[in-house]
């Protein structure tokens, strides 16, 4: 989305803002201290976990212009203009995307508190290296913290998605 | 973050100095947010954000690297320019700095900005000779980024100035360099020491050596002694030796305490015998 000014300005202590939420153009008003991750929730996308908070854990996971970025410590303001994509637009229980699929058939999921978070890390890998390394993986994953399941069946998760997502390419 | 009144995305320096400028509404300048975004003061009115400023580049200009202010750790991570500079020390410090989701927000400027102690990138450019280009109500100028953490430097990074890039010089695009990060985690933010290293070594003799370190007192220093006592020798067990303890004896008045003590010292003398 293309910002036509260069200043908001609250009312009330809220702010106005305009940004796309998994390709839908959305006007939220956001409190002056909330952060993304619970203006997210608020407006039901319930995908967004809030963990720890501070940046630690990964939980609240979104893209932001297409990069994976901590919800929690981005002030909802400062996400007007922006593109999200939270796990709700990725895909769907009827139709889900291939690194859902991948994670359901590795076993990857457990709690699934983190799982949201960790494909979001995953597509944002995928869509600049569709063929990662297993180091590579571990290095977009770091930020990614799982208390179930450890992490050898995601980062499997994630190269089993790599090849669905080649083979749908050909 | 309960006063702030106006979010301001400006996309000039000029137009971002201004508002910070401005005495009717106490600002700030945030770029990654990282390090800002839960401590703000609640003092502040505007935050300024500098995500849309052209600050994002890592180019060549003359024989010198320069980095602008608002280029991620991810982008310098990834930088074929920066991995071919020092042996890719930038990149490494900057792939070491906590976890991929901080990386892709955290910024260069925001980092050097932020006074904290084990903060990646203070270290690296303390011994790198890095410059920094500020731009201040009285225009543009370039200082040493010694000079950034000098007592009694009037301007606050982010509050008075702007940081616009940091200037890598020629001279150490071919030096030896090794960066460590000691902390609990590698995904630790908060490093127990962070220590750069590099060796400008002409015909196995080292000409010039620098050591500088982070996290062990409030601001980065670098260790003169332990320079001193690597430089114009052949490198050798005695050499590594007379620098370790020329170290231990620098932290030492830096009260850094023994177990920081003594694991610098490690650190030092391990990257010794990689040359």
């Amino acid at each position: 989305m293309k910002k036509e000014n260069t200043r908001l300005e609250a009312l009330n202590g809220m702010f106005g803002i305009e940004l796309s939420v998994n390709g839908v153009k959305k006007t939220f008003k956001v409190k002056n201290d909330e952060f993304l991750l619970d203006a997210l929730r608020r407006h039901g996308y319930k995908s967004v976990k809030k963990g720890c908070d501070t940046g630690d854990c990964g939980s609240c996971t979104v893209l932001l212009d297409g990069k994976p970025v901590l919800a929690c410590l981005i002030p909802a303001f400062a996400a007007h203009g922006s593109d999200i994509t939270s796990v709700e637009g990725l895909g769907t229980v009827r139709a889900p995307h291939p690194l859902q699929e991948a994670f359901v058939e590795a076993g990857a999921v457990q709690c699934g508190f983190c799982i949201p978070g960790m494909i979001l890390a995953s597509k944002s890998l995928l869509d600049a290296h569709p063929d990662p390394s297993e180091d590579e993986i571990k290095k977009y994953l770091d930020g990614n913290l799982c208390r179930c399941t450890g992490y050898v069946k995601q980062i499997k998760a994630v190269k089993m998605a790599a090849k669905k997502l080649k083979r749908s390419r050909q | 973050m309960k006063n702030i009144g106006y979010y301001s995305f400006p996309e000039t320096p000029k137009a971002a100095l201004a508002g910070l400028l401005d005495r009717k509404a106490e600002a700030i300048v945030v770029a990654g947010g990282t390090l800002t975004a839960k401590t703000l003061p609640d003092t502040i009115v505007n935050y300024i954000d500098l995500k849309n400023l052209p600050l994002g580049y890592i180019k060549k200009r003359g024989r010198d690297l320069v980095i602008g202010s608002t280029a991620t750790f991810d982008e310098i991570d990834n930088s074929k320019l920066v991995k071919s500079w020092a042996g890719g020390v930038l990149s490494a410090a900057a792939a070491r700095c906590s976890s991929q989701l901080i990386r892709n927000m955290a910024t260069l400027g925001g980092n050097i900005a932020r006074p904290h102690s084990f903060n990646i990138f203070p270290a690296v450019l303390l011994g790198l000779d890095a410059g920094v280009r500020l731009l201040s109500k009285t225009g543009v100028r370039t200082i040493p980024f010694s000079e950034l953490y000098r007592a009694g430097f009037s301007l606050r990074p982010g509050r008075d100035c702007l940081i616009l890039e940091v200037i890598i010089p020629a001279k150490t695009k071919n030096w030896v360099c090794g960066f460590e990060k000691f902390a609990k985690t590698e995904a630790s933010w908060e490093a127990y020491i962070t220590l750069f290293m590099a060796a400008e070594m002409k015909n196995g003799v080292i000409k010039e050596a620098r050591i500088s370190l982070g996290a062990l007192s409030p601001k980065p220093f670098r260790a003169f002694a332990a320079e001193k006592a690597l430089s114009g020798v052949k490198l050798s067990d005695a050499a590594v030796k007379a620098a370790v303890a020329a170290l231990k004896s620098e932290l030492d008045a830096a009260r850094a305490g023994e177990f920081k003590k003594a694991a610098a010292a490690r650190l030092l003398a391990g990257f010794l015998q990689t040359i």
